[in-house]
């Protein structure tokens, strides 16, 4: 990293680039409201960070499908996408950078040996631990042994996506590779997950803006995802709450319901147990998200999704976890949700999928019995 | 039929009656803050604002509201990184802001209740530049004479 960059601060770049500080503060802005925050701490934010210094970024992509990065990269217009790169100094990308073979794996020594204590990790993708990490090697060491040697002059990691936050598709039942989190392999630093596949874009800057801002780890839950982001469900912020509370749902993806916005729970709708973002930032720059496109949420941004069973199964039916159930946490989710709304309604609604289900079971037996015969 | 927004949609309006302090019925709750927020500019408070990207609304209900607080007598467009608009509303020190980045996406959205939004204030800092550039300016006049 040129040692200017090091120096400089925020603000002083972006003077140098015609950054004027009024889009400074929208920029900031849109951040805090993404934060949660009062949309005129952007200001005070905004001033904060022109003052800062940019902080070095390591990015290491693992067992991944690189869209996480894709996410990050090509879903703001131009400026907006720029304008986290003028926040941080992104000092090694794999997939990124121009440089490659022994230049790229230089430019992460330094960057460490410069920064050292200092700088932050963010890794997108599990790391394999089958059979000595052979699956994913790079300058002929294994993902192991870089994220280990990377993370020590670490002051925080970022886990940008499920897979590195929680194992994500790697990590799926039978998870050949033996893949992990980042969290089962580092002990000793703190780590930010923003789980998502992919993690919605604004949810990574802000994240990043965020420990920029205040040199310190945010407010995190128990899967060690930033309160501000992952506080509320999907089904807390969801505008289709209203015919969920009346008990108006959609029964299929084509019927009058759907036609009608109704409330997507019976089509399998995660929602009431996946905490993210969605519902108030949107994708794709603010358009649209899932569920407004009609379809129910998977439940991306939790753990251990891909072995949830089916995405089209109501979670009253019980198939949500791995043993079969809701968490206690999710049941008291959706307990508290029908508390609030008519327990009569979701009471409804749970006695209506129950008997779907019985039928479901009815004929897997059934299959189960004539493949037998 | 180029943008998400072309394609019709229709609305059932949910009963707002029935369901009376859930999330999505604000409209009334939104007003009812922005006149206590009024109240406390006018007793020597700091302007706040109210975030409208983060509130669960229906397009209808956006429309009540812009309907409620009728149109004002400034308005004016911010050439930013992209254009904003903000307005003010048809009561007096309640602005309505929407910042747009360069593809026209709006990317923050909020009331602001302040006797001027608070973008629009330059700071010392710029004052100064500002001044540095003309006497800049006239010195090299100067010196080409
Ligand atoms: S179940 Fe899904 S579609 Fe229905 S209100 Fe909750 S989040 Fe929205």
């Amino acid at each position: 990293m040129p040692e200017y960059q090091a120096r400089q601060t925020i603000g002083e770049l972006l003077d140098r680039q015609g950054i004027s500080r009024r889009a400074f503060i929208k920029y900031c802005t849109a951040m805090a409201s993404l934060m949660a925050l009062p949309p005129l701490a952007g200001r005070a934010m905004a001033e904060q960070l022109r003052a800062a210094r940019r902080p070095s970024v390591i990015y290491l992509s693992f067992q991944e499908c690189t869209g996480c990065l894709e996410s990050l990269t090509r879903s703001f217009s131009p400026s907006i996408e720029n304008m986290i790169f003028n926040v941080i100094s992104l000092d090694y990308d794999d997939t990124l950078m121009a440089a490659a073979g022994h230049r790229a794996e230089a430019a992460r020594d330094q960057a460490m040996k410069a920064n050292y204590g200092k700088y932050l990790v963010v890794v997108d993708g599990s790391v394999p631990t089958a059979d000595g990490g052979i699956y994913n090697c790079a300058a002929g060491r294994t993902a192991v042994d870089i994220l280990t040697e990377t993370a020590k002059g670490a002051a925080a990691i970022v886990c940008v996506g499920t897979c590195s936050s929680f194992g994500g598709i790697p990590f799926a039942d039978p998870n050949p590779t033996g893949a992990r989190p980042v969290s089962d392999l580092i002990g000793d630093k703190p780590i930010i997950n923003v789980s998502g596949c992919p993690p919605i874009p604004e949810v990574i800057t802000g994240t990043l803006l965020q420990f920029v801002t205040t040199g310190q780890v945010p407010d995190l839950d128990e899967h060690r995802r930033p309160k501000v982001f992952f506080g509320n469900t999907i089904h807390d912020r969801c505008y289709r709450r209203p015919f969920f509370d009346q008990g108006k749902f959609a029964k299929t993806f084509d019927d009058e319901g759907a036609r009608n916005g109704w409330c997507l729970f019976e089509l399998g709708c995660k929602g009431p147990t996946t905490y993210n973002a969605c519902a108030t930032t949107k994708w794709n720059g603010g358009t649209s998200f899932p569920i407004e496109s009609g379809h129910p949420c998977l439940g991306c941004s939790e753990p251990g999704f891909w072995d949830k069973g089916s995405f089209y199964a109501a979670l009253s039916t019980g198939t949500f976890g791995r043993a079969g159930n809701l968490t206690p946490r999710d049941a008291a989710k959706l307990g508290g949700a029908a508390a609030a709304t008519g327990i009569a309604v979701a009471a409804g609604a749970t006695a209506l999928a129950r008997h779907r289900r019985k039928v479901r079971m009815t004929d897997i037996q059934t299959a189960d019995t004539q493949k037998e015969e | 039929m180029s943008r998400l927004g072309d394609i019709p949609i229709r609305i059932e309006r949910p009963d707002f009656a029935a369901m009376a302090g859930t999330i999505g019925g604000g409209v009334t709750a939104i007003l009812a803050e922005i006149a206590a927020l009024l109240d406390r500019l006018a007793a020597g408070d700091e302007p706040q604002a109210i975030d409208l990207k983060s509130l669960p609304m229906n397009p209808g209900d956006r429309e009540q509201l812009i309907e409620a607080l009728g149109s004002g007598e400034v308005a004016i467009t911010l050439y930013a990184d992209g254009e904003s608009t903000i307005r003010e509303t048809g009561v007096h020190g309640v602005w309505w802001t929407e910042h747009r980045d360069g593809d026209g996406e709006v990317t923050a959205a909020f009331i602001e209740i302040a006797r001027v939004p608070g973008i629009l204030i330059v700071d010392s800092d710029e004052l100064q530049r500002g001044a540095e550039r003309l006497r800049s300016a006239i010195g090299a006049t100067r010196s080409s004479e």
